[in-house]
């Protein structure tokens, strides 16, 4: 399967895993306009590759992202406006879970993750990081409302040290070795120069698991930050269920018993939705 | 307390204790074992004399979950079984059960998939150095969804999400769950967990029953609701 052409982005795909990759390393990888209409593309493409079966979200250069690319709101004419409709609307369509990826997503952040760039951290999986990236919401310091990256957090992680990044802005960045006492990322991977080979094997590992049953598991469970603790349960007793007599469930004990992996049935969005 | 063939069930002073006790099959739940949890969890919450219930395992695992092979030999057992995960009303743990006696589940070994459900539904999580704890379901291809949804409103969710995903190749160790706050005591060496969990029952049973029950209603309550409807 071959990928679109982007300009912000890079795809690629190395045996069952997917990289999606921030492209923008001059301006430390922050959201223009083309990578933020890219980011759809790219989710997609990633998702309807039946070969794909987890996926790696990382940066090129020494930043992973730093949000909306303050210098063209600044300077083309048209600002923050053009996005006034779909923040509005809460239609956007830049991470995985705006898009509806069911496939696991890993987050490998290899440098300075700053305001927007949460919004990946806040929407994937997993995350893990090099052991020089650093965190910061610089939003409050330039006049700006930090919400939905932060209220993605909140749901995952202490409140108190995502309200203490909101209010400080730019002037204290929390170090990846504070992350991950917080649980905000599980691994932090040193020397940095080592985070995609980790972001790989970490992706191949879970890649060994059945894709159908991640795919139920991943609706499930980001399903439970909507509803209250008893209503999650009853509607994950759905996608559990929905399981039930899928081949993969007679081939994974097979397979466990016979000690060898598991041969899965490929996961398509048709099947799982 | 007797004439429980997969449980064993006792008090200690004000402490009652729940203790899995299948230690050749891992603690793993078969069909005996489902009905009797039920059972047992009413029967210590309505002794006046318990105060605050520990649940542990005999042997080197704490839990492990469904016993799939005894259960699909049992089809009566299975079609209930099945029956209560589809409408989600499993009678499992002391959540399930509406137990509002503290409870503290001390983890004294592995810790796997369904076993999940015991350390997502007690109130306090202690553990033995030795413990692991892992979500083998995706491996087998099942979808995991209760436990891993009880955990995410506890701990830090990333760290589930993991578990979920990697499934059976990874366990996250005693002292990251201690770091994470998914347990609050590590017991070293593992041979005193029992004696570390009686002893923080008989501290918490100092307090006020009626106190602490209305005080564990309003808490998980709190995970059904809005915060402004939790106020």
């Amino acid at each position: 399967m071959s990928y679109p052409k982007l300009e912000c982005l890079k795809l690629e795909r190395r045996g069952p895993v997917g990289w999606l990759l921030n492209n923008r390393p001059d301006q430390l990888n922050a959201m223009s306009a083309r990578m933020r209409d890219e980011f759809e593309v790219a989710w997609k493409a990633l998702d309807a590759d039946p070969e794909v079966r987890v996926i790696v979200h990382t940066g090129e250069g020494r930043a992973f992202q730093t949000g909306v690319d303050v210098t063209e709101i600044a300077t083309d004419g048209v600002g923050m406006d053009r996005y006034r409709e779909s923040v509005e609307a809460f239609d956007l369509r830049f991470t995985s879970w705006h898009n509806r990826v069911w496939k696991p997503v890993i987050t490998a952040v290899n440098g300075v993750c700053a305001g927007g760039g949460f919004h990946w951290v806040a929407d994937a999986d997993i995350v893990i990081a090099a052991s020089d990236a650093t965190f910061f919401d610089p939003h409050v310091s330039v006049g700006q409302v930090v919400a939905i990256e932060a209220i993605g957090l909140l749901r995952k992680m202490p409140a108190e040290a995502v309200m203490r990044m909101a209010f400080v802005g730019r002037y204290e960045r929390l170090s990846a070795e504070r992350a991950y006492e917080l649980g905000m990322v599980s691994q932090v991977v040193d020397p940095p120069d080592r985070l995609r080979d980790e972001a790989q094997a970490l992706a191949e590992t879970i890649a060994r698991n059945s894709p159908a049953a991640m795919a139920a598991t991943k609706r499930a469970l980001w399903g439970a930050f909507e509803v209250g603790l008893t209503e999650a349960c009853k509607r994950g007793a759905q996608e559990l269920v929905s399981m039930w007599g899928h081949p993969d469930q007679v081939e994974g004990p097979r397979a466990f018993a016979e000690k060898r992996d598991a041969q899965w049935a490929d996961y398509t969005r048709a099947a799982g939705e | 307390m007797t004439g429980y063939e997969t449980l064993v069930v006792e008090r200690r002073g004000p402490v009652g204790w729940l203790v899995f006790d299948r230690p050749d099959r891992a603690n793993a739940m078969n069909a005996t074992m489902l009905a009797e949890l039920e059972h047992a969890w009413r029967e210590l919450d309505a002794d006046r004399a318990v105060r605050v219930i520990v649940n542990t395992g005999n042997g080197d695992a704490f839990q492990t979950g469904l016993d799939v092979v005894q259960l699909s030999r049992d089809p009566d057992a299975l079609r209930e079984q099945s029956r209560r995960t589809k409408q989600a009303e499993l009678r499992l743990t002391a959540w399930h059960n509406r137990v509002w006696k503290p409870v503290i589940a001390a983890v004294n070994g592995t810790c796997a998939g369904g076993g999940l459900h015991f350390v997502a539904d007690a109130d306090i999580v202690i553990a033995a150095s030795t413990a692991s704890f892992t979500d083998p379901h995706v491996s087998v291809g099942q979808a995991t969804v209760f436990e891993t949804i009880g955990l995410m409103a506890k701990m830090p969710a990333e760290t589930v999400m993991r578990m979920a995903f990697t499934g059976v190749h990874e366990r996250i160790p005693a002292r990251r769950a201690y770091e994470l706050g998914m347990i609050s005591q590590i017991v070293d060496p593992p041979a005193l967990l029992r004696d570390e969990a009686q002893a923080l029952a008989e501290t918490i049973a100092q307090n006020s029953p009626a106190a602490m029950a209305a005080t564990k209603r309003a808490l998980w309550a709190a995970f059904e609701l809005t915060q402004e409807d939790a106020r």
